[in-house]
């Protein structure tokens, strides 16, 4: 179990805080989540996938959070895209800068569904994972990602 | 748009090619098609280098979110209240229950618990016995400890009795203060020049003939706990600092309960005067054992062959040496690992911990950019999809029975035989890296771990191997065919044997790929069946060849 927290709560907490919620509560909720597999475990439930379950709960643990905090109280977006540029080289990357941008752009209008699936998959999650951790199924989760692929391709190909 | 693939369809089929979602069979098809379908490699570039942003576009959310604003919480008091609060007790306490028996703190119950719980969840962690585990953490730490200068630091004694602080190194003030504790060590037969080191843990314990070991991760490191029913040590522990495998703590128990605990001091002052005036006891030491390689003392040291045999045998643990994208070689006295497009995050952090400490290593990733076709995919050219069903593919399908057991004949030998590519890869690097001349100036530890890595290889491929003879002898032998004479050429060495297993399961993997359909034969087919069995014994008999030099 300590294996498992030291190997996964970073995971989660930035999972946690892609999903808006705030540092200190994100903190408090991965704890939160490793106290119910502990529980879970202990009644002697069975967990076929622990890292999906994990990122499952979390999940719904951070959507419940993150609708009871105070909207200022979350990462305002502008913060991730102003803290992307500065260590890029102004001159020679102004280019790709201005195409992270948009690229940075084109992820924020994605659909929540969409937007999940790719942020678990780049967690390593593959789509069954992915599908248990969100409540769907992982056909799903495929033609989520396919669409979200699409339309990224689409915005970077432009 | 091409016959193949219809917009959708193909684009959900590449997103899960590129996303490793498909079947062995279906990315082979796909692989294939890419090869030859301009249009589609086009699409999937383009899908690569959008995924190749989102991993972009990921590292910069999160590099710029916060890290934890607080210390991660001990979650064992917590597991504590848990386990009160739970007004019964479940099965798997109850199961647990007889382990930590009378008068075992709650604690144990957690930690007995969270035992069960890895072990349920993360099994094939614990394949490798934790006597590995220890052998191979302690392998890589006194692998660190070489490269590094031996200049003096000192070391905090305690036991029952006794309470001081000892400096360990070639600088080492001469005193004749020295405590009690030496003949006890030198009795035990644990190295009291250097106690605090991977060095003499390692000595002490490959010399006890039953020991337990016990390896745990703690937030700070790693810690082996070794107990042997023999000898005056009833029970060592070290621990090593996560970040570079530094000792940091032991503990000694001896069998009359005597105990001696070390503790690294933490170098804040500079060395010299301070150390010499620190110390409340100061004990003559003679410098450390120096390592037996002259090259670890240099200077600047430099990664050799023997590095590099560390790192392969290290990724073999994670059983990344297996058809992942890497390679290893040795570049101006560093062994480089690259990871190639396409290797999966997760597949990448195993890899990173696996080779994390190790000194002289320098790993670097590409992200997912332009095309690369797997190597499989490369070996076995598979044709557009547009080829006639061959005549062969009919007739086996015919002698199986139908489309449906064709289909799941098919998958088996796919996966039998990609499985047995893998290891002879495997395999044919090993022997690459390492030729007859380069073995012999191995160490003898050394030419151990070399001989057990390819030793595993070729065990696992004659297991694959005897699973391919059994699917494919009866289909095969019912059409007709019968194998040719072997004529294998003598070989005296291993490494030349794993060359030819190598040609002979090359040329297998060809001719099943042209029987079930998935390569477009150069000719006719007629004699496919006595050609494919004459590779498989070819392909047995240089194997056999080949596990019989190893074992010498």
């Amino acid at each position: 179990m300590a294996q498992l927290f030291a190997d996964t709560r970073d995971d989660l907490y930035r999972y946690l805080l892609t999903l808006g919620v705030h540092p200190p509560k994100a903190q408090e909720s991965v704890q939160e989540v490793f106290l119910r597999l502990y529980t879970t475990l202990k009644k002697g439930e069975k967990i076929e996938n622990v890292r999906g379950w994990l990122f499952r709960v979390a999940h719904n643990v951070g959507l419940k959070v993150r609708a009871r905090q105070s909207t200022e109280e979350g990462i305002a977006p502008e913060l991730e895209i102003r803290l992307t540029s500065p260590a890029l080289n102004p001159e020679k990357d102004l280019l790709e800068r201005e195409r992270m941008l948009r690229f940075h752009g084109a992820v924020e209008g994605l659909s929540e569904q969409q937007k999940r699936c790719i942020f678990l998959r780049l967690e390593g999650l593959k789509y069954p994972e992915i599908a248990s951790a969100l409540g769907i199924s992982a056909s799903a989760v495929g033609e989520f990602l396919r669409r979200a692929m699409a339309r990224l391709k689409k915005v970077r190909d432009e | 748009m091409n016959s193949f693939f219809n917009r959708h369809a193909g684009e959900a089929l590449l997103v899960r090619y590129l996303d490793g979602e498909l079947s062995l069979r279906h990315a082979r098809t796909v692989a294939g098609h890419l090869e030859s379908c301009s249009a589609c490699r086009q699409e999937f570039e383009s899908l690569q280098n959008a995924a190749a942003d989102c991993a972009r576009y990921r590292q910069n959310v999160l590099a710029a979110m916060p890290a934890p604003p607080a210390e991660w919480r001990d979650l064992y008091k917590d597991f504590a209240r848990i386990d009160q609060s739970l007004a019964h007790e479940p099965l798997l306490v109850r199961l647990a229950q007889p382990l930590v028996h009378a008068g075992a703190p709650r604690w144990a119950m957690a930690t007995v618990m969270a035992m069960l719980v890895v072990v349920g969840v993360f099994f094939y962690q614990l394949r490798q016995a934790p006597s590995v585990q220890a052998a191979t953490l302690l392998k890589r730490a006194i692998a660190v400890a070489e490269t590094k200068t031996h200049s003096a630091h000192r070391i905090r004694v305690r036991t029952a009795k006794l309470d001081f602080t000892r400096v360990i190194g070639p600088q080492a003030p001469l005193s004749a203060a020295a405590p009690s504790l030496e003949p006890l060590f030198t009795e035990a037969h644990f190295d009291w020049n250097d106690p605090l080191s991977a060095r003499s843990f390692e000595q002490w314990r490959s010399q006890q003939v039953h020991v337990t070991d016990d390896v745990s991760t703690l937030a700070e490191g790693y810690r082996i706990r070794t107990s042997s029913p023999e000898g005056e040590i009833a029970e060592a522990s070290i621990t090593f600092e996560r970040s570079d495998l530094t000792p940091v703590e032991e503990r000694i128990e001896f069998r009359d309960s005597e105990w001696v605990e070390f503790t690294e001091i933490a170098e804040s002052t500079t060395e010299g005067g301070s150390i010499a005036a620190a110390p409340k006891v100061v004990v003559p030491v003679r410098p450390a054992e120096l390592p037996s390689r002259s090259g670890a003392l240099a200077p600047e040291p430099s990664a050799s062959i023997s590095t590099e045999l560390q790192v392969l045998s290290a990724l073999h643990e994670v059983e990344a040496d297996l058809g992942d994208p890497i390679v290893v070689s040795l570049t101006n006295g560093k062994v480089l690992v690259t990871g190639r497009a396409g290797l999966m995050p997760a597949r990448r952090q195993k890899i990173q911990t696996a080779l994390a400490g190790m000194p002289l290593v320098v790993m670097q990733f590409e992200s997912m950019q332009p095309a690369v076709i797997q190597p499989e995919a490369a070996l076995t050219p598979v044709g557009g999809m547009a080829t006639p069903r061959p005549v062969i593919q009919t007739r086996v399908e015919k002698q199986l029975g139908g489309r449906a057991e064709f289909d799941r004949f098919s998958t088996q030998i796919l996966n039998s035989s990609d499985e047995a590519m893998k290891q002879v890869y495997a395999l044919h690097t090993l022997a690459q890296e390492f030729p007859a001349n380069t073995e012999r100036q191995l160490s003898p530890a050394d030419r151990q771990v070399l001989s057990s890595l390819s030793r595993d290889h070729a065990a696992v491929l004659s297991e694959k191997v005897s699973t391919l003879e059994s699917l494919l002898l009866p289909t095969l032998s019912s059409l007709g065919g019968a194998p040719a004479l072997v004529h294998t050429a003598p070989q005296a060495e291993w490494q030349s044997a794993a060359g030819d297993v190598f040609k002979s399961s090359a040329r297998v993997d060809k001719l099943v790929s042209i029987m079930l359909g998935m390569t477009p034969s150069d000719g006719s087919t007629s004699s496919l069946p006595t050609d494919l069995l004459s590779a498989l014994k070819d392909l047995r008999s240089n194997l056999d060849t080949c596990q019989h030099l190893i074992a010498r």
